[in-house]
């Protein structure tokens, strides 16, 4: 068999990694599994007691076999008629777990994700929260200062998909309402709850507040000044990870720590520090006490680094904790607090707006609509081979499309579909400008004829991207969606996909 | 052969006597465009009538386990469309309540329900009414056309870089616009409410465009061989099959949809209509403004 050429193994590398990354998930190789995923334990109940975790497989409860969520919901519902405690055994992958209690296991359940795609709100729903402010009647005007700062602090949290809106009932109350694609409910309780007001403080003096007034800047993704510093495990046999990251103070702030800490006097029995240590309050309740280094006594220092720890039963938990707790406080430093407490009227979990069968239809049409299309390219050009292995090409674009999605986590819904969609219309076109040019009798060798057909490709490339830029800043998540899922398509086509499909086509004709 | 020969300079010229001509259909038709849209704007203050996504509307819900499906059915017969969304239960997964959405007014659609479901909805006891904000503002509408007009001037920049022309960058222009401008008056008569989907579908289509454009006009500027109407006809055989495959798949995929997905339909009746006046948009006025430019230009030489 002929050298397969360096272009064709570069697509084929592309292929199997693309492939990998969209069926290879963090649970492992789900395609097949049957069960349904835990996607939250509360954490003061049996469940979690006994051992229930968030990320595991239920696969049968009581020896009956659950397949998914309407098993799981249908046999649940039916086993706690009364007030009576109920044993429960739930199986999960790893273990069996034994539930005595009346009510229904205090987790939330998902059908299994069949790959590492997350679908946006549209298509796979998500969870739904009615807030309104505690004690307090929000004016139109308030409302909408309150979904600019969730959204801001959602943004920041890295929470991907999700609508935030002003709706009123008919009696005129304002509420803000929230979905979120793929977080759990207790996520969205949490950020919402907690109303993030942050405060340093020396005695009964602040220093500082959460916010952008008094914090300049903090650091995030960047191991050299936020990471996890340890891991130790505590008497009690549980563990925790401490982590630490630096924040950095506004010339305002920096002044107030130098002014209350220029007044402090050494500690006597730890005379490396000031006498009174740094509280960091979190609605109200003290979290971390740092210790002030006697240097920075009457120091206008703009930079602090703020610690702190998370627990778990395993290393693993601990770290996770550790992790969550970092980029909570994180973005309560950088988005300041809410300006009121929430409380949390409806919260529930809400069906896609379009419909469960949505994927499926769009699965079956776009099939149907590349069979079509490489029948017209059959009927042109009258060549099986170039009918195939146009049909290939195109699907190897949407291949590599949802394995670059699948690796940087992109949400996709509607908008990224179309952009799917428009790679592959362009990808057709470009196909037969490469088809054409080779057919075409003219005295140039068939490489010097494809190279004129990559000018024209190029030339509508650059046209279609540019025109695209636009829509990256303005309207909203939508348009965006739309044009970077476009630009990574066209782009993934014009540099890898079809100057594969034009090597092809020199090897056929040698 | 000869015979053959005729027929071809018979053609040819009818192109070559006509081909200014033509360029008034095009004309007359982005006229009448411009007249319709200002018409319709003033009507209705705004360029497309919209769906619930983007006008907001009632959102209805209603407590207890209903069939979805039947209730859409029937409530899609009696209002066209509606969005119907279940809630459920986070920890057993039961069915909680039924969300409707429609853009209907909250009396008409209690009515009706009130009557579908057999019983009174009361607001706090076994439903509720909310109204909702579009979920794209007023804002948006400003920012999406700004985006769009900055999209055409880049474009244009980037064709006058390629082939170094104005004319030419102004016919790839024109017949962007022209292909947007066009199928937006169609969607309009039709009276298809648009949705976030329809508008991405809408630009989806200077994609579209481009390719075919960028290619006519590359093989009449750029290449020596043959007469200019060979290659016109050359670039018209190429450009011909890309549109076709597109039209075709697309037409097929909106077959498939269409008793299924409101939004899907919608997109791929946008694009249907969008290819076809590619089609003409290119082969008739694009093609036209080029030849007038390259004879022309042959004329002074």
């Amino acid at each position: 068999m002929k050298k397969l050429g360096f272009r064709i193994w570069l697509l084929i590398i592309i292929l199997i990694v693309s492939l990998l990354s969209i069926f290879v998930s963090s649970y492992g190789f789900t395609l097949f599994q049957k069960g349904v995923l835990i996607t939250s334990v509360e954490q003061n109940s049996t469940s979690f007691e006994q051992g229930l975790r968030q990320g595991q497989i239920i696969t049968s409860i009581d020896g009956k076999a659950i397949n998914n969520i309407t098993d799981y919901s249908n046999y649940i519902q039916g086993k706690f008629p009364s007030e009576k405690e109920v044993k429960t055994i739930i199986t999960t992958k790893e273990a069996d777990i034994i539930l005595y209690s009346n009510h229904a296991p205090n987790i939330t359940v998902s059908h299994i994700p069949k790959t590492s795609l997350k679908m946006g709100l549209d298509l796979a729903g998500g969870a739904r929260a009615l807030v309104r402010a505690q004690d307090r009647e929000l004016s139109s005007d308030e409302i909408n200062d309150l979904v600019s700062i969730t959204l801001n602090r959602f943004n920041a949290y890295g929470l991907s998909d999700m609508k935030v809106r002003p709706i009123s009932d008919l009696s005129g109350n304002r509420f803000m309402l929230i979905e979120i694609a793929g977080a759990t409910p207790k996520d969205l309780k949490s950020m919402i709850e907690n109303q993030g007001k942050f405060e340093a403080k020396i005695g009964n003096q602040t220093v500082f507040v959460g916010g952008d007034r008094d914090v300049a800047s903090v650091c995030r993704n960047d191991a050299t000044c936020a990471r996890i510093e340890t891991c130790q495990q505590d008497s009690s046999g549980g563990y925790f990870c401490k982590f630490i990251f630096t924040i950095y103070l506004s010339e305002e702030a920096a002044k107030r720590h130098a002014n209350i800490t220029g007044n402090m006097e050494i500690n006597a029995t730890n005379p490396e520090y000031l006498s009174k240590p740094l509280d960091l309050y979190l609605d109200d309740s003290l979290v971390e006490t740092l210790l002030i280094s006697k240097d920075l006594k009457g120091q206008v220092t703009t930079q602090i680094a703020i610690s702190g720890s998370g627990s778990g039963t395993t290393e693993d938990e601990a770290l996770k904790t550790a992790e969550e707790d970092m980029k909570k406080l994180q973005t309560i430093l950088i988005t300041g607090s809410l300006p009121y407490k929430l409380e949390i009227v409806k919260l529930d979990t809400i069906s896609p707006l379009l419909g469960r069968d949505f994927m499926k239809y769009i699965i079956f049409a776009g099939i149907a609509a590349l069979l079509t299309a490489s029948l017209v390219i059959f009927i042109r050009y009258r060549n099986l081979k170039n009918s195939l292995t146009v049909i290939l090409i195109s699907f190897s674009e949407i291949i590599i499309i949802l394995g670059i999605a699948a690796l940087i986590d992109w949400n996709l819904d509607l908008a990224s579909i179309a952009g799917i969609l428009a790679t592959i219309g362009t990808g057709f076109d470009d196909q037969v400008v490469l088809l054409d040019e080779s057919k075409h009798k003219v005295s140039l060798t068939l490489k010097q004829r494809l190279k004129r057909a990559f000018a024209i490709i190029m030339g509508a490339y650059f046209t279609v991207l540019v025109s695209l830029l636009p829509l990256l800043w303005a309207g909203g998540g939508l348009l965006k969606g739309f044009a970077i899922t476009t630009i990574i398509g066209i782009s993934v086509g014009v540099f890898i996909t079809r100057p594969t499909f034009s090597a092809i086509l020199k090897r056929m004709e040698d | 052969m000869e015979e053959q020969q005729n027929q071809e300079t018979h053609k040819k010229n009818w192109h070559d006597r006509n081909y200014k001509l033509l360029l008034l259909i095009p004309l007359a038709m982005l006229i009448f465009s411009f007249v319709y849209m200002g018409i319709f704007y003033s009507q209705h203050n705004d360029f497309f009538l919209k769906d619930i996504s983007l006008m907001g509307g009632t959102s209805v819900t209603i407590n207890g386990n209903t069939d979805i499906i039947a209730l859409k059915e029937a409530l899609v017969k009696e209002f066209g469309e509606v969005n119907v969304r279940e809630v459920s239960d986070l920890i057993t997964g039961e069915q909680l309540a039924t969300i409707v959405e429609t853009t209907a007014k909250a009396e008409d659609i209690k009515l009706f329900l009130e009557d579908y479901l057999g019983y009174e909805l009361m607001e706090g006891e076994n439903s509720s009414f909310e109204s909702t904000d579009p979920s794209l503002g007023k804002s948006f509408y400003n920012q999406l056309l700004i985006a769009i007009l900055v999209s055409f001037v880049f474009m244009a920049i980037v064709v006058f870089i390629i082939f170094k022309n104005l004319v030419s960058s102004g016919a790839v222009i024109i017949s962007a616009f022209a292909d947007i401008l066009m199928t937006l008056v169609a969607v309009n008569l039709l009276g298809i409410k648009m949705s976030s989907a329809g508008i991405i579908a809408l630009l989806m289509l200077i994609g579209y465009s481009v390719d075919t454009d960028i290619l006519l006009t590359n093989r009449v500027l750029k290449r020596q061989e043959g007469s200019l109407n060979e290659r016109l006809v050359g670039a018209f055989k190429t450009g011909i099959t890309m549109t076709l495959t597109s039209l075709v798949a697309v037409a097929v995929a909106l077959f498939v949809v269409k008793s299924f997905s409101v939004t899907l339909t919608q997109i791929f009746t946008i694009l249907v209509i969008g290819l076809i006046f590619d089609i003409f948009n290119t082969w008739v006025t694009n093609v036209s403004i080029l030849k007038w430019y390259v004879n022309s230009r042959e004329k002074s030489e």
